[in-house]
């Protein structure tokens, strides 16, 4: 049986075809290969490595812009909220000012009202007072027509500044 | 689905095509063929075993003349082999060589004629076989040299197509054989290992191809695998360590076991040498054995050719199926032993590397039967 008994001239140049494959293989074929697929699964780690690096960056980045935007619009809205309290606040003041200068008109207005109801009052008096004395004028002036009259008044005054003394 | 059909098709097609063939040549065989009876072993070991001159498809008869180099009892010759065809002799100088005839028991090599007498020559001519691994090796150099010069040359680039695809066996065997069962001594025997497994692969797919780059039986004959799996021991035990050698000479076992008779350290250098008996057997077994299973069923043809067309028709329509779905079967099987070959050849190697205790050797006793049973 051929097949089972080893020839030797195919031994022979089994070894030195196979001595030949190996040796250019291993000179010009499998290191640069090996190499070549460790470097570029380098490159592809690495290539991730970044890629991920990135994404976290962006990620990290939006956070950042949105929790600025978020601040923005809380200071925005703390403006607002001040600029609100302010014009309160100034129309408060504002109405109070109002306030104070009706307040202090009414008063000068109230107080010439009083000076001039005081100056009325005073001349009404003294109206009064020459529309009495008048009166009693004509009055006395009517009762003194008789001598006896006259008399008997001033010893009356007479008698009162007796009395006083 | 339209793989399918298309299949359907070429299935029919060639059914047709072997039924248009088969009966002329079945016809003329039994007219004035050699025996007038088909001999199946007769015709199973001329297809499988190695010969001078390569089969031209469509003709039993000629063959492509390949050189013939022999020491014979003086001195070198060198010959076509187209000079010894059909049994005649050739006389170069003194000496008569001719091709030994079927009763000889140096059946179909050369012999040189002295005095009457069969005397076998050293025989190293480039015989099919020869022939064959050298164009595998021009084959596995090529394709490898080519993906390194793509290497070389566009270095970060994605590999695509022929060397994408032999870029990813590469990685398959260095990354998931490799790497993992030799850890930091990896590249040292990387081009080893790698230009083992892409040899016979390719010698694999070499011998499933009928006609002329391919037809030859390489890993089915058991020189050549004999030489690989040498190759496997001598790499095995040259680069191995001290730590090795203790394990083979006196193995960590009970005292008794070694001291009145060397039981364990006899078993263990019975081991060193079944190793690579056992990858020489495997590869060759398999490789044969699918070869041998797509022979047949064509043969089965011709068996029955002898029973009328009806049952010669319903053969041929069987045997076609059956020896196709063999090939794409052994083109399975051709992966599967390289891939094997590699693997344990790796195993063996890791053996001989070893510096701490004994885990990886349980590992890989547990592996080995499994590999076994898998195929």
């Amino acid at each position: 049986m051929e097949l089972f008994t080893p020839d030797f001239g195919l031994i022979f140049w089994m070894f030195v075809a196979f001595a030949v494959l190996f040796f250019v293989l291993y000179k010009w074929g499998w290191p640069v290969i090996i190499k070549g697929i460790e470097s570029r699964a380098d490159l592809i780690d690495k290539g991730v490595e970044y890629a991920q690096n990135a994404k976290e960056q962006l990620d990290h980045a939006r956070e950042e812009a949105e929790k600025y935007i978020v601040d923005a619009r809380r200071q925005q809205a703390e403006m607002l909220r001040e600029a609100d309290k302010m014009k309160t606040q100034i129309i408060e003041d504002a109405r109070m000012a109002a306030q104070k200068e009706a307040q202090k008109v009414m008063d000068a207005a109230k107080v010439s009202i009083e000076q001039e109801r005081k100056e009325a009052e005073l001349s009404f008096r003294n109206e009064v007072s020459a529309f009495a004395l008048d009166i009693a004028a004509k009055v006395v002036r009517n009762e003194m027509k008789d001598q006896k009259a006259q008399s008997r008044l001033v010893d009356s005054l007479l008698d009162d500044m007796e009395k006083q003394n | 689905m339209h793989l399918l059909m298309n299949m359907k098709k070429a299935v029919l097609i060639l059914t047709m095509l072997v039924m248009a063939f088969s009966f002329p040549g079945g016809i003329k065989a039994s007219d004035g063929g050699d025996a007038g009876k088909i001999d199946p072993k007769e015709i199973i070991f001329e297809h499988l075993g190695d010969g001078y001159g390569w089969e031209v498809p469509f003709n039993h008869h000629k063959r492509m003349p390949l050189p013939i180099i022999v020491f014979g009892k003086d001195g070198l010759h060198c010959f076509s082999s187209s000079r010894l065809a059909e049994g005649k002799e050739y006389r170069d100088g003194d000496a008569v060589f001719k091709i030994a005839g079927k009763d000889s028991k140096y059946k179909g090599k050369v012999v040189e004629m002295v005095d009457g007498e069969e005397y076998r020559p050293w025989d190293f001519s480039i015989t099919k076989n020869v022939c064959g691994v050298f164009i595998a090796v021009i084959l596995v150099m090529w394709s490898v040299l080519a993906v390194a010069r793509w290497h070389k040359r566009m270095a970060m680039k994605a590999p695509r197509k022929v060397v994408g695809i032999i870029e990813a066996l590469i990685s398959f065997i260095y990354d998931g054989v490799i790497r993992p069962t030799l850890k930091d001594r990896a590249q040292k025997f990387a081009p080893y290992l790698l230009s083992v497994f892409f040899f016979i692969l390719y010698m694999n797919l070499l011998g499933l191809i009928v006609i002329f780059p391919g037809g030859a039986n390489l890993t089915g004959n058991i020189a050549v695998t004999l030489v690989l799996s040498i190759l496997t021991f001598l790499v095995t035990n040259l680069f191995g360590t001290k730590h090795y050698w203790k394990e083979v000479l006196w193995p960590d076992v009970p005292m008794w076991l070694k001291v009145p008779i060397p039981i364990m350290p006899v078993i263990e250098i019975f081991g060193v040498f079944t190793k690579p008996a056992a990858l020489t057997v495997r590869l060759f077994a398999n490789m044969l054995g699918g070869h041998m299973i797509v022979i047949v069923l064509t043969l089965l043809i011709f068996i029955f050719a002898a029973m009328g067309p009806v049952v010669t028709g319903a053969t041929t329509v069987m045997s076609v199926f059956f020896s196709i779905f063999m090939l794409l079967i052994d083109v399975l099987v051709s992966f599967i032993q390289a891939y094997v070959f590699t693997m344990l050849s790796t195993l063996f190697i890791s053996f001989g590397q070893e510096h701490g205790h004994e885990q990886h050797e349980k590992g890989a006793e547990q592996l080995q039967p499994q590999i076994i049973e898998n195929k």
